[in-house]
């Protein structure tokens, strides 16, 4: 079949890749030629037609700021934090929920799990201000009627750590868990038989049929984590962030928001932006690297 | 996977927002080149025009109004838009975060043709500098007879280097904060009303301890946030007496809180021995927009605190009255106690000015808008705005408007003050008539209290030291030391007491290196210039 001819009975088909694909270059290739108000002395009503070029001027102020550091390395941290704590969530509940045996009720409990995924960050946060109050939260006022004194969950830096790693459980925990049960679903259920005839009871079940069935699974979402681990979202540590922990919630979204929309300094915003595009590429090459040594096969 | 997607969009839109607002704003192209020109040319005849113009949206339009379409924005279209063919369309600016809001605004391009965020010259300084701004000069000349005569001197401060760019509102009443005590709390203890620091804290101690409110142990003895209205009238009461003018210009800073003068770490050491004595509102540090320490004061909980001027008062958002609904016999009353190491009752006033009214060098309505603000500077117009209609909204006792307490009045004035933006308040020719004339804007039972507040606010006052010209490392590094100093507030004031100088100290350098430093050495220069 000649190309002509092949174009010629599929057309339709390609067609229908136009829509996306002007979709991809107009709304996310089409702003970042923007990136180059990083290199500019960037001038809010002359535009980047009419800006000076400075070269690397913004990222050698970018990289003197300690509080560009600050921002990194709590991105850093907290996400480290999440990747330990929030990532093997999903997992434990996943394995828990497998072994209900009532099939309503773990419906009921799926779908419990899975609502809080569906508030935004702003309500969460309107709640976790109500519930973790000092004085009139309600769960020191709990504490209190226990005769404890209150924990400041929200204004010393390593309660407030708890409080983030938690409530983003609380969030992420329950959704996480339909690709791990997906995944368990796929797995031949004859093992589990031969493993109970062999005398394997509930939890050697677990650790020696459904979680290597789940290990490609697994280590596919690691690799995306590890990838992300320089980005962050900006809305949940601005939300729940408060300047008394500054010393953990400023991250480098918060940082580029701040000074970006609320300094109107686009340059060492934008590049601020870049940069942790550039890590975050960078990181995620290495950890799929890394997966195909271990599994044989990567994401990208 | 959901959840991830969700995130990444995010990010990209966080990084991409500033790219794009970038981008779209090179249609303002070279402003100051065309803009009088542009201006000056009036619409032919018969053809309408639209005129943007700003308007605070604080988020409390009564049922039925929006910010931008309630009684005075149909007044204004009526009077003044109808007549000379104009459309007047009002842009929402949302009060809380105005000058981030105003920044994204101006950058692409959307702001209305009279827009202003705040009340501080840098604002219109750092846009000037860029180009964004008009040129004002010839067309307030040309359309402005009544607004040059009403606003007078104040007109002066909008000029940069010769050039006017902004047009400064005028203030009335320069008093700036109000302290506020429960008086019944004090009578129920047999406490006299407090006089000096000292007391103050003796006697939030008692309130603490006796709690005289009877709050079950939830007792606020100082009701506290983290804006400029808690913490300005402590700080500047701590600075210490006899600054000579060159520490008054080299070490103020036009970020307004007197962080480099003498006294202000006392101020903050004390406010440090407050919180650890668990005498001041523990989660003040979340409490960015006085919401909390509002409903805390509304509900009874709180002994004493700070606040702006009049707002304690006022119909809306009616703390005291709300207060006096909620708890039987509660008496809100003002009180000037804060003394320094001289005894004087120091506090800061307001410069003359109100907000910085500007107009976009890409604007094509020059001529509309200040036509439409030399209409509102005429003196019965104005006066209409401010008090609404003679017989309906208020009546005339001695010379002076007694608003009439109607529901339809409460909602016609909820917002009438953020449309006369030529001027904050309204002058009566003397101090003493324009406090009673404010006094007579609120319920009768709490007008003796307003003069009483107003009077205080003028005890000892003390004003910025600033400079003709502005001061370059200001524009550039002040919106991140606001931050900053909120940092150190924050955290010196929640430090341990052992802690204390170590957590001041450290944070103080840090300001310091975050452009403090810069700031300082351009005003000690800027002062030696002047000197001269």
């Amino acid at each position: 079949m000649s190309k002509l001819a092949y174009y010629r009975r599929n057309w339709q088909l390609y067609a229908l890749l136009v829509l996306p694909l002007a979709y991809f270059a107009i709304f996310k290739y089409g702003p970042m030629y923007g990136i180059v108000i990083a290199f500019q002395d960037f001038n809010l009503f002359k535009g980047v037609a009419g800006s000076d070029w400075v070269g690397l001027d913004v990222f050698r102020e970018v990289f003197g700021m300690s509080s560009f550091y600050k921002a990194l390395r709590n991105t850093f941290l907290l996400n480290l934090l999440d990747l330990a704590v929030s990532f093997p969530a999903p997992i434990v509940l996943a394995l828990l929920l497998n072994e209900l045996r009532g099939k309503r009720f773990k419906k009921f409990a799926q779908t419990t799990l899975y609502l809080p995924h569906f508030l935004s960050w702003v309500i969460i946060g309107g709640i976790m201000y109500q519930v973790f109050a000092t004085n009139t939260g309600i769960v020191n006022l709990l504490l209190g009627r226990l005769g404890m004194a209150p924990i400041p969950f929200l204004t010393d830096k390593y309660d407030w750590l708890l409080t983030y790693l938690a409530v983003g459980v609380w969030q992420s925990a329950g959704w996480g868990t339909i690709i791990y049960l997906a995944a368990i679903a796929g797995i031949n259920k004859e093992l589990h038989e031969a493993a109970a005839v062999d005398g394997a009871g509930r939890l050697r079940r677990m650790r020696s049929v459904t979680l290597p069935g789940i290990r490609s699974t697994i280590v596919v979402l690691l690799v995306l984590k590890i990838g992300e681990i320089v980005q962050i979202g900006f809305d949940r540590p601005y939300v729940l962030g408060n300047v008394s922990v500054n010393d953990f919630s400023e991250v480098i979204s918060t940082f580029v928001y701040k000074t970006g929309i609320q300094t109107a300094d686009f340059s060492t915003a934008t590049a601020v932006g870049l940069f942790q595009a550039v890590v975050g590429i960078a990181l995620l090459l290495a950890s799929n690297y890394a997966a195909k040594k271990i599994d044989g096969h990567g994401v990208v | 996977m959901g959840r991830k997607a969700k995130a990444k969009g995010t990010i990209a839109a966080a990084a991409l927002a500033g790219m794009l607002l970038a981008g779209c704003s090179s249609s303002g192209g070279d402003a100051s080149s065309g803009a009088a020109s542009q201006a000056a040319g009036s619409p032919a005849k018969g053809e309408q025009v639209t005129l943007k113009v700003g308007v605070f949206d604080r988020g409390n339009s009564p049922a039925g109004y929006t910010a931008t379409d309630n009684y005075w924005t149909q007044y204004v279209q009526e009077h003044f838009g109808d007549p000379n063919n104009i459309k007047v369309e009002f842009v929402p600016i949302p009060r809380t975060d105005a000058t981030d809001k105003v920044n994204v605004m101006m950058s692409s391009g959307d702001a209305p043709d009279i827009v202003f965020a705040n009340t501080n010259p840098l604002t219109s300084y750092g846009y000037a500098k860029d180009g964004g701004l008009m040129q004002l000069g010839q067309l307030i000349d040309q359309y402005g007879p009544n607004l040059k005569t009403y606003l007078g001197p104040a007109l002066e401060r909008g000029k940069f280097d010769g050039v006017q760019y902004a047009i400064p509102g005028r203030r009335v009443n320069t008093g700036k904060y109000e302290n506020l005590i429960r008086k019944d709390w004090l009578d129920k203890l047999n406490l006299p009303m407090p006089q000096t620091t000292e007391e103050v804290y003796e006697t939030l101690k008692a309130f603490k301890e006796k709690d005289p409110g009877q709050t079950g142990g939830k007792a606020i003895p100082l009701g506290f946030s983290l804006t400029a209205a808690s913490i300005e009238p402590i700080v500047w009461s701590f600075i210490q007496d006899g600054l000579t003018d060159e520490q008054r210009y080299t070490l103020s800073e036009n970020l307004g809180y007197p962080v480099l003068l003498p006294g202000h770490k006392e101020a903050v050491q004390f406010l440090n021995k407050l919180y650890n004595e668990g005498l001041m509102s523990p989660d003040f540090s979340l409490d960015k927009d006085e919401k909390q320490l509002f409903q805390d004061v509304m509900t009874g909980k709180v002994g004493m605190y700070s606040d702006n001027l009049g707002n304690a008062y006022n119909d809306t958002p009616g703390i005291a009255k709300v207060l006096t609904q909620n708890v039987a016999g509660a008496q809100l009353v003002p009180v000037d106690p804060y003394t320094n190491n001289a005894g004087k009752h120091l506090k800061p006033e307001y410069d003359p000015t109100g907000f910085y009214l500007m107009i976009p060098a890409s604007s094509k309505r020059g001529a509309e808008a200040i036509k439409y603000l030399d209409w509102m500077a005429q003196p019965d117009v104005l006066n209409t705005i401010l008090n609404g209609i003679e017989g309906e909204d208020y009546k005339l006792v001695d010379g002076l408007p007694q608003r009439i307490a109607s529901e339809e009045t409460t909602k016609r004035m909820y917002n009438a003050g953020d449309i006369a933006m030529i001027t904050q308040g309204q002058d009566f020719g003397s101090d003493e008539k324009n406090w009673e004339a404010a006094a007579a804007s609120v319920p009768e039972p709490f007008r003796k209290d307003v003069v009483d507040a107003y009077k205080m606010s003028m005890t000892d006052t003390i004003n910025y030291a600033n400079f003709t010209t502005p001061i370059e490392a200001e524009n550039k590094y002040i919106p991140a030391l606001q931050d900053k100093y909120n940092e150190l507030i924050v955290k010196s004031i929640m430090a341990k007491p052992q802690d204390f100088d170590k957590t001041y100290d450290g944070l103080m350098k840090d300001y310091m290196a975050s452009g403090g430093d810069a700031i300082e050495k351009e005003r000690k220069e800027a002062y030696k210039a002047m000197a001269q």
